[in-house]
């Protein structure tokens, strides 16, 4: 009875100890906690998918993921750790969402001409596969290195846009997560993604709007808030939303605040509001 | 009846074959390609940002050394449009739901003022980036001060975190009189 207590006792210490430390101050919803405190973390579905796809998803040509990087995974250990970085076969920098689309139609015969595949890609194949591929380096320190002249011009470029103030609401990452960090937006503590070395629990799975994301569509959808327009601010007609997947303005903001995020420990998935 | 049918459609027709080449030059002058969603990503983050913002976008986020904060402010000062009439107090019922709806929690796209301000009492989920306006009213502002300060905050702190609504046309400027009435009417909740 007692042993049995205790069982219990140090299952649910353990849960709210791995749950206050990717949580951070946002308080985790009661459906969460108790999935947490059984051990079981919402994002762990998605590297299951992920591991899923990485083994038996198969290319026009028949290979797989696991056909050149190894079963479960074993030559991708620690890949995460060093990305986004310069890719010599594609000759640009990547971030892991556009690495794994240019292996799938570089290497596995998917038509990058295929505007379906890539949908397909974007919204089934992308966040399991990167959170499996990220999860590979759980424990390692992140290590982005700017040394390629386009890694420089990437960095250079991110940091820019960081600081740029744009849209019909004048804002920049900079105004939010530099200057303004530790203030409220309503009730939401601003953070300071370049400090707090946050880079670390992407992709995370986000409770309150209950979806997994990678650090692109965190990015991403930052420029909503811009409220960014064409010809004229107009919220209905002339809203210029989100920047596409891949450009290059997202995948350099990533870049630098990976890099500021050196050093830190990586935990995937993360758990965040 | 007939002959004039056939005279019509003579006309029409030369009409259109006389417009013809007008039409063909408009279209060719238009982009035949559409935007792709890049292109208009980059449009709306570079081209169109007013020189002001350019100025803005340094690391610290303020008039950069060599920018007049004044000449700043003078040229804001400027931008400044009042409605019709020139009434900058509007109805303060409608300035509630564009300062943010309390039958949404607050919320609002278009003023969006509890993101950064805590106003009405009963409204709990206001941000702490801007001044608290409870009892705004009592202060002894003059309105007309505060239609200017929502109109282009920068002519006031240049490069601040408070966007220029009136400026970019997030709110027209009867809605922002109606803000101003919100704020300093004495029946409005901020003031009670």
């Amino acid at each position: 009875m007692r042993r049995k207590e205790l069982l219990i006792l140090s299952v649910i210490a353990g849960g709210v100890v791995i749950g206050t430390f990717a949580v951070a101050e946002e308080k985790l919803p009661e459906h969460l906690r108790e999935l947490l405190e059984l051990g079981m973390h919402p994002g762990h579905v998605f590297v299951e998918e992920g591991k899923d796809y990485y083994h038996n998803l198969k290319g026009p040509n028949g290979k797989t993921c696991a056909t050149c990087h190894g079963q479960d995974g074993s030559r991708l250990v620690g890949a995460y750790a060093k990305m986004p970085r310069y890719y010599k076969d594609i000759d640009e920098v990547a971030d892991i969402d556009l690495r794994i689309y240019k292996c799938m139609t570089n290497y596995m015969g998917f038509d990058p001409e295929d505007k379906k595949f890539k949908k397909k890609y974007l919204k089934t194949y992308r966040v399991p596969l990167a959170t499996y591929v990220a999860s590979l380096s759980n424990g390692m320190k992140i290590n982005v290195k700017i040394q390629h002249p386009k890694e420089k011009e990437m960095y250079e470029l991110g940091k820019k846009v960081w600081f740029t103030r744009a849209g019909a609401r004048e804002f920049s990452c900079a105004m939010c997560h530099t200057v303004l960090a530790g203030k409220r937006i309503r009730l939401q503590g601003l953070p300071n993604p370049v400090k707090a070395k946050s880079y670390k629990h992407w992709p995370a799975y986000r409770f309150g709007s209950d979806k997994m994301w990678t650090m692109e569509d965190r990015v991403r959808t930052c420029f909503r808030a811009y409220f960014l327009f064409l010809n004229r601010w107009d919220e209905k007609k002339d809203w210029v939303k989100k920047p596409p997947f891949f450009a290059k303005e997202v995948i350099a903001v990533e870049l630098y605040m990976k890099h500021a995020s050196n050093g830190g420990i990586i935990e995937v998935p993360g758990l965040l509001r | 009846m007939k002959k004039i049918a056939t005279a019509g459609a003579i006309v029409g027709l030369g009409l259109l074959v006389a417009c013809q080449p007008a039409a063909q030059k408009a279209e060719a002058q238009k982009p035949k390609k559409k935007l792709t969603a890049y292109e208009k990503f980059k449009i709306a983050f570079y081209q169109n940002r007013d020189e002001w913002q350019k100025y803005c976008s340094n690391e610290a986020q303020l008039v950069p050394k060599g920018i007049s904060v004044e000449e700043f402010k003078k040229a804001m000062l400027a931008t400044i449009k009042f409605p019709p009439g020139g009434k900058v107090m509007g109805d303060w019922k409608r300035g509630e739901k564009l300062f943010g709806d309390p039958k949404k929690g607050g919320r609002s796209r278009r003023g969006n003022c509890y993101a950064c301000h805590c106003g009405d009492p009963q409204i709990i989920a206001c941000g702490n980036i801007g001044p608290s306006l409870r009892g705004y009213g009592k202060k002894g502002v003059d309105p007309k001060q505060t239609y200017m300060r929502i109109y282009n905050s920068w002519a006031f702190n240049p490069c601040s975190a408070m966007p220029r609504l009136g400026y970019w046309g997030v709110l027209k400027p009867e809605e922002i009189a109606d803000i101003v009435a919100f704020l300093h009417s004495p029946e409005s909740p901020i003031n009670k």
